[in-house]
This record gives C-alpha cells, sequence and structure tokens, in this order.
C-alpha cells in the first residue's frame, strides 16, 4: 500500500488508470481466493461428515454382515420326534441332548444346565430342524449334520463385542457359558460366514434370525404404488401446466401451491393418508399400498417442478421448427418436446423415488412400523419398510439389533446410491448438447 | 387514375400471393408494426429490410400466424392469402402453416435421422400412402434443397451432425417437404458462413420458380442479389415497397436512401 502510493501520485493528473487497474487486481485476486477457499471448505466440511457417518455405520454395522453358526451332529431321536406328530415334536430336547455329546462331563438330564447349553443355539434352530424333517421325514432315527445360528450373546461373544475381563456380574454371559462355547470352538464347530439371512429373513425378536426381506419387500411395493401414482399423474399435471394452461392468476395460485406443496412435512402427508385413505375409506393399516400412496403425494410436487423444469429446457427453436411444418399443439408436445425433456424428467422422478425411499413419517403414521415377521405377497398386506424397519431395529433393546440397524442402513444407503447413480447416468446418456 | 394504373400493373405481372392491408400488431401494450399494407406475389422473392427491431420479422411471423404461440401478441388487420382472410376463426392455423413453410434463422433440425426431419411433415398431414410414396418426398424434397447428393448415403443419421448449411438445407427441405405455396424466410443465412449462404442463395432462386419466397435479412446484399421486390421496414412503418431495382438505385424515401447507404440502421 505504501509503496503504491506515491507511484499513483506521480503519475500525473490522466496517467494513473493502469494503477488503479492494478491495485483493484489485487484486490479481486483477493476476493477469488477467498471465495474459493471458502468453497472448497465447504466441501471438505461435508466430505468430512459424509466419511464420519459412513464409517460409524461401517464400523458398526459390518458385524451384522456376518453370523456365528455352530455345526452340530444331530442324532434325530425317534422317541422325541414321529413322523405322525410333525410338524410337532420334541425338537427342542432333540438340539440339546445332541449338544450334549460336547460335553461329556454334563449331566443333559438337568434341566437347568440343559438350558444353559441349548442358550446357544438360536431359537431358529429348532424351526430349522422342524423344516428339514418335515421336508424329509425319513431323517428321522438318523444323525444329520446342522448348521444353525448361535444366539445372539454367544455371537457377540464371537464377535469380540463381549469383554471377557468385565466382572462376572455385569457381564451378559456367565463364566459357564463362555466355557461352553469355548468347548464348541476348540473343537472346530464355530464358523463366521457371511449372513445371507440379514437379506432373505423377515423382521424377528431374536436379531441373529432378523433380516430386512420384509422391509425390501414392503419398500418395494410402496415405491411401486408410489411411481405408478405419482410418476403418470405428475407428468401429466406438469405438461398442462407448462404447456396448455392458460398463463393467469389460477395458473399462478396452482403454480404457487404446487411449490409449497413440495415443501410440507412429509408426517402432514402420513396424516393425510391416516385420515382419508384409513379413515374414510377404510384401506387395511400397515399396507405398503397405502404408504406407497402417501408417498406418492409427497413425490408428485418434485416430479411435476422437475418435469415442468426439463419441458422449459427444451429450446424454443424446436417449438418453432415443428409449428412451422404445421404440427399442433400437442403434436410439438408429445413428439418433440416430451422426447427432449425425458432425460430430465426421468432424473427428476428418479431422485423423488429416492427421497420417496428414504421417508420414514409417513409410514409410521398409518402403521408401517408394525413388528411382522413375514414379507407382503402383495401391497395389500402388512409390511415395513427399509426406513421404518431402521426405526423399529433402533428401538430394540438387543445388542444384536445394534449392528443390524447400521447395516439396515447401509443397505437403504445402496439403495439410494445406486438410484441417484442412475439419475446421473440417465441424464449424461441422453442429455443433448445444443 | 393512379389507383388504375397501380392495378393495371399489378395484373400484367404476376397473381397476388399474400394481400396485407392496415396491418398492425401489439406486444402488450407497444405497437410493433403499424398500418402495413404489402401485396406479395406469386413466384417472386420478396425482401424485409430494415434495421433490427423494426418489425420485419414480426410482420413475417404473421403471415403463419407464428405469432399466435405468443400470449400478448395481438393481430389487427387483414391478411388475405389467396383472398382468404388467413385470421379468420375458421382458418385452423396447423392448416396454414402446411401451406405457408417456414426456415428460421437458426437451423434447427429435429434431433432425429435427416431422412425423418424431411418426413416429418408429409407424415403428420398425412400427405403419402405408402412407404414408397414417402420415399419419394423426401427425395424430390432433398433434391429441391439441394442436398439429396450429400445426404442420400446418410440418410438414417442424425440431421443435427450436418454442417452448418447442410443444416439448413435440411430445413429448407423440410419445409418444401409438405408443398407449400409461400416459402417464409427468416434471416436464413446469418448462422452461415460465406460458401453456405451462396448455396442458399441459389436455392432461394431455383425456389422461385415454384414458391412465392419471403425472405427478411440483415444484408442489404443478399437482399439485392436474391430478391425481386423490396420492402424496407422502420420503426415498425413500412416505408416503401417496390422492385429491388429501384429501391436499391432510386428509391423514392429520404429514409430508404438513408438506410440504403448506412446513414440509419
Amino acid at each position: 500500500m505504501s509503496d503504491t502510493t506515491p507511484e499513483y501520485s506521480g503519475a500525473g493528473h490522466h496517467g494513473g488508470t493502469m494503477d488503479i487497474v492494478r491495485k483493484g487486481l489485487a484486490k479481486r485476486k483477493r476476493k477469488q481466493a477467498i471465495l474459493q477457499g471458502i468453497g472448497i471448505a465447504a466441501i471438505g466440511f461435508s466430505l468430512t461428515v459424509l466419511f464420519i457417518l459412513l464409517a460409524s455405520l461401517v464400523s458398526t454395522g459390518y458385524h451384522a454382515f456376518t453370523q456365528t453358526h455352530v455345526e452340530i451332529e444331530v442324532f434325530v431321536d425317534p422317541e422325541e420326534i414321529s413322523e405322525e406328530n410333525l410338524p410337532r415334536g420334541g425338537f427342542r430336547n432333540v438340539l440339546s441332548n445332541s449338544l450334549g455329546q460336547y460335553f461329556p462331563e454334563s449331566d443333559m438330564s438337568d434341566r437347568a444346565e440343559a438350558r444353559v447349553l441349548s442358550s446357544i443355539l438360536s431359537n431358529g434352530a429348532q424351526f430349522k430342524l422342524r423344516d428339514m424333517l418335515v421336508e424329509d421325514p425319513s431323517l428321522i432315527g438318523q444323525t444329520i449334520s446342522l448348521t444353525v445360528p448361535t444366539s445372539d450373546p454367544y455371537d457377540q461373544l464371537n464377535k469380540g463385542l463381549i469383554d471377557r475381563a468385565t466382572p462376572e456380574e455385569f457381564r451378559r454371559l456367565k463364566d459357564e457359558e463362555i466355557e461352553n462355547f469355548d468347548t464348541l470352538s476348540e473343537l472346530g464347530l464355530v464358523s463366521k460366514p457371511f449372513n445371507a439371512g440379514l437379506l432373505t429373513n423377515a423382521d424377528s425378536r431374536f436379531p441373529e434370525l432378523a433380516g430386512l426381506k420384509g422391509a425390501l419387500v414392503g419398500s418395494f411395493w410402496a415405491l411401486l404404488t408410489c411411481f405408478l401414482i405419482s410418476f403418470p399423474l405428475g407428468i401429466g399435471a406438469a405438461i398442462y401446466l407448462e404447456e396448455f394452461a392458460p398463463k393467469n392468476k389460477v395458473s399462478d395460485f396452482i403454480e404457487v401451491n404446487i411449490n409449497n406443496l413440495a415443501a410440507v412435512p412429509s408426517v402432514v402427508f402420513g396424516l393425510l393418508a391416516l385420515a382419508v385413505f384409513i379413515g374414510w375409506f377404510g384401506m387395511p393399516r400397515s399396507a405398503p399400498f397405502v404408504g406407497g400412496l402417501a408417498l406418492a403425494l409427497m413425490t408428485m410436487p418434485t416430479i411435476i417442478i422437475a418435469t415442468r423444469a426439463a419441458l422449459k429446457a427444451v429450446p424454443p427453436s424446436i417449438r418453432e421448427a415443428a409449428l412451422g411444418v404445421g404440427a399442433s399443439k400437442h403434436q410439438v408436445v408429445f413428439q418433440h418436446v416430451l422426447p427432449l425433456a425425458m432425460p430430465g424428467i426421468l432424473t427428476g422422478t428418479i431422485i423423488g423415488l429416492a427421497q420417496a425411499l428414504g421417508e420414514t413419517a409417513p409410514l409410521l403414521l398409518i402403521g408401517m412400523n408394525a413388528f411382522i415377521t413375514s414379507a407382503a405377497s402383495s401391497p395389500f398386506d402388512s409390511a415395513t419398510a427399509l426406513p421404518t424397519q431402521i426405526f423399529i431395529w433402533a428401538d430394540s433393546p438387543e445388542r444384536g439389533f445394534v449392528s443390524r440397524t447400521s447395516a439396515a442402513i447401509l443397505v437403504l444407503l445402496t439403495f439410494l446410491i445406486t438410484m441417484n447413480a442412475l439419475a446421473i447416468f440417465l441424464r449424461s446418456k441422453f442429455e443433448r448438447k445444443w | 387514375m393512379y389507383d388504375n394504373l397501380k392495378a393495371e400493373s399489378a395484373l400484367e405481372t404476376k397473381d397476388i400471393k399474400f394481400s396485407a392491408k392496415k396491418v398492425q400488431v401489439f406486444y402488450g401494450d407497444t405497437q410493433a408494426i403499424k398500418d402495413v399494407d404489402v401485396d406479395i406475389e406469386d413466384k417472386t422473392v420478396t425482401a424485409f429490410i430494415g434495421p433490427s427491431g423494426c418489425g420485419k420479422s414480426t410482420f413475417l411471423r404473421c403471415l403463419n400466424r407464428m405469432n399466435d404461440t405468443i400470449d400478448i401478441c395481438r393481430v389487427e388487420g387483414d391478411i388475405l392469402l389467396d383472398g382468404e382472410d388467413i385470421y379468420d376463426k375458421a382458418v385452423d392455423a396447423v392448416q396454414l402453416r402446411a401451406k405457408v413453410g417456414m426456415v428460421f434463422q437458426k437451423p434447427n433440425p429435429f434431433p432425429k435421422s435427416i431422412y425423418d426431419n424431411v418426413a416429418y411433415g408429409p407424415r403428420i398431414h398425412g400427405l403419402a400412402r405408402t412407404k414408397a410414396d414417402l420415399d419419394e418426398i423426401v427425395e424430390k424434397s432433398l433434391r429441391r434443397a439441394a442436398l439429396w447428393d450429400e445426404a442420400k448415403d446418410r440418410l438414417d443419421t442424425p440431421g443435427t451432425g450436418l454442417s452448418g448449411g447442410q443444416q439448413q438445407r435440411l430445413c429448407i427441405a423440410r419445409a418444401v417437404a409438405t408443398e407449400p405455396e409461400v416459402l417464409l424466410m427468416d434471416e436464413p443465412c446469418s448462422a452461415l458462413d460465406p460458401i453456405a449462404t451462396a448455396q442458399v442463395e441459389e436455392l432461394i432462386d431455383e425456389l422461385r420458380s415454384q414458391y412465392s419466397v419471403v425472405i427478411v435479412t440483415h444484408s442489404m446484399q443478399q437482399a439485392a442479389r436474391v430478391s425481386q421486390k423490396t420492402a424496407f421496414f422502420h420503426l415498425g412503418n413500412l416505408v416503401e415497397f417496390g422492385e429491388t431495382d429501384k429501391i436499391f438505385t432510386n428509391p423514392e424515401d429520404e429514409r430508404t436512401e438513408s438506410y440504403i447507404t448506412g446513414r440509419i440502421g
């Protein structure tokens, strides 16, 4: 500053222009550098937050992608299980007796001791045995090899989530139980394979059996309903408003309301769905169809806004070209404008659907957070959805659900990333350069 | 006496295609065209010249009712095509535009194949009954637009992949494919290089044998080269209209002379 001042004052009454520009230039460059710095800092901050989110999800969630199993030789005792009584039988006894063979010093006739031992196995083990025998009754009387999940505490133990150094009275598993598990472990019967059940099982009270199938199917039905309703209605409304509606106070009023609707909290749409679809029309509770309707109400403004923007972006020269050869208004719209706007429309729709996929509040209000242990076979059956399943699991006290909640979030994020990537792919593939 | 002479001379030359009387055009409250009277002859190239914003494009767009698409635009007065008022309620703009084709300032082929670009008009108007008919129309139109030799081997490739000059000729082919009677051209060469311009100008001269061509241009040389009649617009008024030679060599109005000699515009 001080060294440029004399130069400037000495430049005479008309020669100072370059100096003024030079001084201003430094200021302009500084401003630009500051602006860029702020931008980079903002992006850096968002990336850090994203990284922390993903890191915390992965660090807790990865446990849920494996599941501790034990492989035991099971003698299917004909005294406990007979073909006539299937599917009833003493499956639990058969399993605990079979487990007893690995613990020669324990007395399986002591019910307390037997209960402690069989607590290693998941409750699902007896159902698995039952299903095998119902399918093939000839196995009765034979010895079969059975690989079943362990119950949640032992799974936690195997994954190192239970600290053996904790005093026994504060520990989830007693010393005796840990010893039992270690015995099986030393015999090489414990394995930790990929937990396919996370995707193929429906919800369960027992974390080791709980999976996302019900939620995935529920989300699929809800999203399908949402798409089938919001896509045609949204595009239809957008085409009418953008291309055919007279521009007057009424259409301005509608436009303001649509923009407003896009910002209405989703819980309001949930309340609306509860009052109208369930209350008045008597549709079933917890059904993905009703969920889809609520989500469609929410997604439609997004689709309308995206479609209008895409229609507006089609260059007027194409409309003129078509009008110039004598195309009628609807021919211009449907043969020229709409196909050119389609990539933009699809991008907007996919982003709207991705938003709908992650939406929780309206589904909670229509009861899609119920405890449902089977996957819905139609959109009218009770079901949960991915976000509500996360909500349910996050609320469950069992330790196993902690990692499963994170895993479910990761699955949801995977779907969201896939959908958004698809939107970007469509946009770049079909975007036209003018 | 003077009127009679004028009528006789008109009869002697050619049929009148468009006859505009007291045409006024408003955009909202602003008047873009004031009391324009003009007769456009058949099989003649008529050039509209004038400084920017003088209303020549606006008037051109009245001739095929392209201004209908602008909500705030209002046209008053009579424009007769073959004696019929084109702004009559009974006249359908779609039908009119099949009869009065248009070529725009910027080449605007559809993002479709060359074939589909040309075939689009005949298809929507149902001019071809069979595929062979359509092929014939496409070939004829492309030939007429002097594009056939360059395009015949690549009819399936996108029209947007052609060069600028070729694109403009494709647009001309598309416009003539519906067999219009009048061809309106809104500065058709302003986005083209001199070689492409020369090709298009040559084409305009050939098209004159079948159509009445109305061309808006900023280039006075172009108007002088391609047109037989010239109309000079200034501030929404039709200042002078007559034989091109006369306008350029011996204009009656002072403003025309100023414009042509480069003093205004």
